[in-house]
């Protein structure tokens, strides 16, 4: 057993999930996601990022709109659409009912 | 003194070492190569750009006007290489875009003496294709039973003739990573053959 990968198979799973609950508070733009997950450590490499937004936008879940900025080039900025909320809804559950399974285990 | 190269990243001008430009050039298109089988890959590479020349710009300041290999070495570090990428992306993602480990006899035309036939053999079981070559050869000797198969075989295989059909003669997944490999060692053969 490699403690490092146990650990990249366990920040794999809520990496989705950590990027629709940045996104269910406020419509962002990718560096500022970038910044929360660095800063809670649940990514590593940022390019992991791009593919994941894309196929979650694909899928329906977010949507993004083009903003001027001051600073150059109009940046992209994410946000859920209503499919997006209901299934983070969903993941809400999930994790919640995750925690408390970990918990109960850990507490015998 | 060296020679800069003036680009376009994200919308953003720069001027770039060559041999930085030459560096960067290599990992966009692995990058490329990497999510070539996804869904709107070309928009992943605009976003990734993107973010590379914001990396650039926080670099860059009234003293430093070139980007050099060490800020390309950098963006490349904080991005993560495609290996790095996929090292953490969903399981479920990226078999997504691996066929099943299909594993099939082909003739080989690479590694062919007459028809490829005992080459292909010699992939799909991984053994050296002298060894069928000779049971052929012995066979042949033999009432001419050899000669027989050979050419029942000649028909019935197909030829691997795509990069995707040559990794199945050997057993491997179809995968980007697989056919990466592959085409890299083919144009390695290719250089070979053109130094001779």
């Amino acid at each position: 057993m490699d403690l490092e990968n146990t650990k990249a198979q366990m920040r794999k799973g809520i990496l989705e999930y950590c990027i629709l609950s940045i996104l269910s508070r406020n419509s962002c733009y990718a560096s500022d996601i970038i910044k929360e997950l660095k800063d809670a450590r649940v990514i590593v490499v940022e390019g992991t990022l791009y593919p994941l937004l894309t196929r979650q936008k694909n899928a329906g879940l977010l949507s993004y709109r083009w903003e001027e900025s001051l600073q150059g080039p109009p940046r992209k900025y994410y946000e859920l659409t209503p499919e997006g909320r209901e299934y983070l809804k969903d993941l809400d559950n999930s994790w919640n009912e995750l925690v408390e399974s970990v918990n109960l285990i850990r507490a015998k | 003194m060296k020679i800069t190269v003036s680009i376009n990243l994200g919308g953003y001008s720069f001027n770039i070492d060559e041999d930085a430009y030459a560096e960067l050039k290599r990992y966009l298109k692995n990058l490329e190569i990497h999510f070539a089988g996804e869904e709107s890959s070309s928009e992943i590479l605009l976003d990734i750009e993107a973010r590379m020349s914001e990396l650039f710009r926080a670099r860059l300041n009234s003293y430093k006007h070139v980007i050099t290999m060490e800020d390309v070495r950098n963006a490349i570090s904080i991005l993560g290489t495609p290996e790095d990428i996929s090292d953490s992306e969903t399981t479920s993602a990226r078999d997504k875009f691996s066929s099943p480990g299909y594993h099939r006899m082909y003739r080989d035309p690479d590694h062919r003496v007459i028809g490829g036939v005992c080459a292909g053999m010699g992939a799909y079981w991984n053994i050296e294709p002298w060894i069928v070559r000779i049971i052929f050869f012995v066979l042949a000797m033999m009432g001419g039973l050899g000669v027989v198969v050979y050419l029942i075989l000649y028909i019935v295989l197909p030829e691997a003739k795509t990069t995707a059909q040559k990794i199945e003669m050997k057993g491997h997944p179809v995968n980007i990573h697989n056919i990466k490999e592959s085409v890299k060692k083919e144009f390695e053969n290719v250089r070979k053959n053109m130094k001779l």
